[in-house]
């Protein structure tokens, strides 16, 4: 039992915090909101399941195709909508949501609202203690590592990567010391939608491709964020593993109440939240007024 | 009938020093007045449920306004006071028999209990982690309503409730004239010393508490205040609707209300109202091209915001008035000089 | 002169709002609604059924009313009841209102259905439900006769006999497994989406399958949309199930289904999987959503009577897929609704529901009579058994779905075997015999 709920929770984390670290890079260095952030992992698993299906492409290169062409979008979106309002607050936050509406309307529009899927990379499935583990989902976990593993060479050891953890300390004088900080943040836009498009290439092929499918995984990741510290990588990381865990114990403890796992999730975000008010690794703002 | 003249002639003259000098307040009472005697020409039941609907919606939007525009305390789960207000008040209608106009306020007593305890654990929180821990408790409430069917019907919801008035058109006096009032005493509220505290509080909480007020229990004063009116309409709604559902807790529910309240501008009032009369009325409008409806809306969401950022009521303002420099007093847009102090406005 | 502008603003913006749905004069037709959520499955079917039926009446003509023959004119409503319960309230309003329909076919799910029933039933519109299980729909009819007496019950029958269905297809599959796997005694787990309709299936699960031989080891119940169960299924795994009794009406069953396919958990799937009956689900689950089994409506090549080979048929040539329930706007309105309108002679709801409620006519899917309660109140609700509505039991076989059931059903004793034309035998996968099989 112990054995399955740690199995299972060490999978669902990955998948989650393969979409919390996305986000947490775009707010950590731009302070921006992404809401439309898993609008992106929809729209990469559909145009995965357009390549793969209608074109008849290899699933890896329909993965890569899906990655850049999600990761334009994304930049595109960012120029038009977000880049000139970005002094407003309130507006932004409005602007993602509308842009996450608008994308999941026009899957609509091209897809209809049929489910759909799209084929795994790698099928069959692992025994590991009696417990079967999909080489998807493994696969999924080993690319969760890797990723963090990436971003934090990038931010650490580069020099694109100094410059948005400086900007995300302090934009202000980042930007006096010759930083060009509107780029920074628009490298980072790019490197977010990234992570979120090859978040949905590696974690859809075990579930379903809907226009709606944004919905749930946002208000997993935003938990995940706030527990972990806005903007911290780390914390990120650490917060999908506990809620993941959390989710798999409601799971395993009372299986008539696993429809609740979601709501039991939320409420160990808020309890750590009582404790901490700025989440596990976060940094307490009480400078930025 | 010397009397009467007298105080009519008053009465006009105040009206003309009040409300005629401001294309602004002309606009507002324009509102009123057409909102008051549109069934004189027309009662067309689809058209009043419209409003109907769009009235309830603009009570949530001002109250959403009074919270998160003037304290600053960014609520994303503004759905929980009005499926809070909802469900009460279908249940106590259901179960205790109390009619419409006491369940409705009864609802707003409990949205004001929900207001206090999400409001107590989130005062330490503030900006984009209020927001975001907000917007977690309607969907741990729905995973509650989902839990104990017994009591709320689960996903069919509370069903089968007294109708808020015995025709259309009295439940669309019943909520409009509500909605004038209710959103009348926010803005009343926002511009009495209270607001300006709320209104302090989001600029420079530090230097609010500096000042020796209470923060704390002018926050939660905000937030009780917002759960009210969010819960009246949440009861008008289940007894306009008769059904009050999980609908009410989604997590659209409380996007939406954002989206309305920042697309008419934050800390305003009249705002987010003006808003849901544009964009409720227009998402019906665009039935025409039923498939793309959403997508439009999204879309005159993004390019409205695109070139008003603080919202589309607050930009129409600033074109057809000016501020003296002076004496800080509105003016309409034409006038060269201000209607108070005689200070050039350039 | 800033005044007449505003009113000017404000003039058009009235306009805009009364130009919402023109109000389309209804000269000498018949006008049906048809209500559901046009953007997903669900809602094509019922616009695609009510659509066959309206083209075929129309071709002969229209119907006769009195001495006149009008013909059917549908109109689309888009209720997008899955994401806005305002929305379809709207949506019914706006129906009934402006566009002045007679009739109303659709509606999908419950909570929408209920407020809509309230308004179809506050004009006196007799309103045709073709999708919700949900027997309060029906029970308001008992409770308030006068008001909601213009409701009926369209398709399927109510989620009480859905339950029984499902216990005599886990009989007769518990059978098999018996008999060709030797299983003494057969473990079930049941696997139940969270929602009200079925709460008390679930309650009369853990009661019927201990008497039918069988034990029950465990209830899981993961949210409608919940789009990963791997812990769920690890755990159903450790239980030792042999066959999981599944109640799935939404997008769940897809990843269910994959899910088990792709980790082979060596369990037979019985019971109702909405997402299974369709076209789709072959392509949704990549194929790893072979053998599972489920409750349904129709299948290609079942002939329940003699209208049904010509109902499927017409309906894939036309529109390239099987029809699911919803698709049954096309029995009620061809066979439920048009002859009492020409028996009444009258589109008037009173007497037409007066007529329609003591009718008894054949359908595709098998015969339709409306109950009545125990006190003999009545239901509009659908009679459940042989000789009236008994669904089918159908499993995908390798990309097609195939009817398995009834075959060779005992309904009771001294009745005589059931088997519909074109059942085929049930397959158990063959990572279970080998899981099993000694």
């Amino acid at each position: 039992m112990i054995l399955d709920i740690i199995i299972s929770g060490l999978i669902n984390g990955s998948v989650y915090a393969l979409l919390a670290i996305g986000f947490s890079l775009i707010y950590g260095a731009a302070r921006i909101v992404n809401l439309a952030h898993t609008a992106f992992y929809m729209v990469a698993s559909y145009c995965i399941y357009f390549a793969t299906h209608k074109l008849g492409v290899h699933p890896v290169l329909a993965m890569l195709a899906a990655i850049i062409l999600v990761t334009l979008i994304g930049l595109v979106c960012y120029q038009l909508f977000i880049n000139p309002i970005r002094e407003h607050e309130a507006a932004v936050l409005i602007a993602t949501i509308a842009m996450a509406m608008a994308m999941q309307e026009i899957m609509l529009i091209i897809f209809t609202g049929d489910y759909l899927s799209v084929p795994s990379l790698i099928g069959g499935y692992l025994k590991i203690f009696g417990v079967k583990i999909a080489y998807q989902q493994l696969l999924t976990f080993g690319v969760a590592l890797l990723i963090l593993a990436g971003v934090w060479a990038l931010l650490k050891k580069t020099r694109v990567g100094l410059a948005i953890r400086s900007t995300a300390q302090d934009r202000e004088v980042a930007n006096l010391m010759g930083m060009n900080e509107s780029r920074v943040a628009m490298i980072t836009m790019g490197i977010s939608v990234g992570l979120a498009a090859f978040a949905g290439a590696v974690v859809v092929p075990l579930t379903v491709v809907n226009p709606h499918m944004w919905m749930h995984p946002l208000i997993f990741m935003l938990a995940i964020v706030v527990l972990g510290g806005l903007g911290s990588l780390k914390g990120s990381f650490v917060g999908a593993y506990i809620l993941g865990f959390t989710e798999a114990s409601v799971v395993f403890l009372i299986p008539l109440g696993a429809f609740l796992k979601g709501s039991v999730a939320l409420s160990v975000m808020i309890l750590v939240l009582l404790i901490r008010p700025e989440g596990l690794f976060g940094v307490a703002f009480e400078e930025e007024r | 009938m010397g009397i009467l003249g007298v105080y009519l002639r008053k009465i006009y003259t105040l009206f003309r020093g009040e409300v005629l000098v401001l294309p602004s307040r002309i606009v507002v009472f324009l509102f009123f007045l057409v909102l008051l005697f549109l069934p004189v020409v027309t009662q067309d039941l689809y058209l009043l449920r419209i409003l109907i609907l769009t009235s309830i919606f603009a009570i949530l939007a001002a109250s959403w306004d009074l919270l998160s525009g003037y304290t600053g305390q960014m609520n994303f789960g503004h759905a929980l006071f009005f499926g809070v207000g909802a469900y009460t008040a279908a249940l106590l209608n259901l179960h205790a028999h109390i009619p419409p106009y006491g369940s409705i306020p009864l609802g707003g007593l409990a949205a004001v209990l929900a207001g206090l305890v999400i409001g107590i654990p989130c005062l330490r929180l503030r900006g984009t982690y209020l927001a975001l821990t907000t917007l977690a408790f309607p969907i741990i409430l729905m995973g509650i309503v989902f839990a104990i069917p017994g009591i709320t019907g689960g996903e069919l919801g509370v069903s089968g409730l007294s109708r808020l008035s015995s025709s259309r058109l009295y439940d669309y006096y019943i909520t409009v004239v509500l909605m004038l009032g209710l959103c009348t005493i926010m803005w009343k509220i926002t511009d009495s010393k209270t607001g300006i505290i709320f209104h302090a509080i989001r600029e420079d909480e530090l230097a609010v508490r500096t000042s020796g007020i209470n923060v704390t229990r002018y926050k939660l004063l905000a937030f009780s205040l917002s759960g009210f009116f969010a819960g009246i309409s949440g009861g008008l709604y289940a007894h306009f609707m008769r059904i009050a559902g999980p609908s009410t807790l989604e997590v659209s529910m409380s996007f939406t209300v954002v989206i309305w309240a920042v697309f008419g501008g934050i800390v305003t009032i009249y705002g987010p109202v003006g808003a849901v009369f544009i964009l409720f009325p227009l998402l019906e409008f665009f039935r025409f091209w039923p498939e793309f409806r959403m997508l439009l809306f999204a879309v005159v969401i993004l390019l409205i915001l695109l070139y008003m950022p603080n919202g589309i009521l607050p930009w129409v303002r600033d074109k057809i008035e000016k501020e003296c420099p002076r004496c800080k007093v509105r003016n309409v847009a034409t006038r060269k000089t201000c209607r108070v102090c005689v200070a050039p406005l350039d | 002169m800033k005044i007449p502008k505003f009113v000017l603003s404000i003039l058009l913006v009235a306009c805009l709002v009364m130009a919402i749905g023109l109000p389309a004069y209804a000269a000498k037709v018949i006008k049906i609604g048809v209500i559901g959520p046009m953007k997903f499955m669900q809602g094509k079917g019922h616009w695609n059924g009510a659509t066959m039926a309206a083209e075929e009446i129309n071709a002969k003509g229209g119907l006769w009313v009195g001495k006149k023959k009008v013909k059917i004119e549908l109109v689309k409503l888009d209720s997008n009841e899955f994401l806005s319960i305002i929305d379809a309230t709207n949506a019914m309003e706006l129906a009934i209102t402006r566009h002045k329909v007679d009739f109303l076919v659709g509606g999908f799910r419950t909570e929408a259905v209920l407020a809509m029933q309230d308004i179809a039933m506050d004009y006196k519109k007799i309103f045709l439900g073709c999708g919700a299980a949900h027997p309060e729909l029906c029970i308001r009819v008992a409770k308030d006769y006068k008001r909601y007496k213009y409701f009926f019950r369209g398709t399927p029958f109510n989620s009480r006999y859905l339950v029984k269905t499902c216990f005599i297809q886990m009989a007769t599959v518990g059978g098999i497994l018996k008999k060709v796997l030797g299983i003494p005694k057969v473990k079930v787990a049941i696997v139940a989406e969270k929602a009200v309709w079925v709460d008390p299936m679930i309650k009369a699960a853990k009661g019927f399958i201990p008497k039918m031989g069988m034990e029950v080891v465990g209830i899981w119940r993961p949210s409608a949309v919940a789009t990963d169960v791997t812990a769920e299924l690890s755990a159903i795994q450790r239980s030792g199930a042999h066959m999981i009794f599944t109640i799935l009406s939404s997008s769940v069953g897809i990843p269910f289904a994959r899910q088990v396919g792709e980790l082979k958990i060596p369990a037979v799937q019985v019971g109702i999987n909405v997402e299974a009956q369709k076209d789709g689900f072959w392509e949704a689950t990549q194929g790893m959503g072979n053998y599972v089994m489920t409750l349904n409506t129709y299948a290609r090549g079942v002939e329940v009577n003699e209208l049904t080979p010509r109902f499927v048929n017409t309906y894939i040539k036309r529109f390239g897929e099987t029809p699911t329930y919803t698709a049954d706007t096309y029995a009620n309105i061809i066979y439920g609704l048009a002859p009492v309108i020409e028996e009444a002679g009258t589109l008037d709801a009173d007497k037409i529901v007066a007529i329609l409620e003591n009718r008894e006519y054949a359908v595709p899917s098998g015969k339709n009579k409306y109950m009545k309660d125990a006190q003999g109140r009545h239901l509009h609700d659908l009679t459940w058994g042989p000789g009236y509505l008994t669904s089918l039991g159908v499993q995908w076989q390798d990309g097609k779905l195939v009817g398995v059931w009834p075959n060779r059903w005992k309904p009771a004793k001294g009745v005589p075997e059931i088997t519909y034309k074109g059942i085929v035998p049930y397959k158990i996968a063959p990572w279970i015999i080998k899981e099993y099989k000694k």
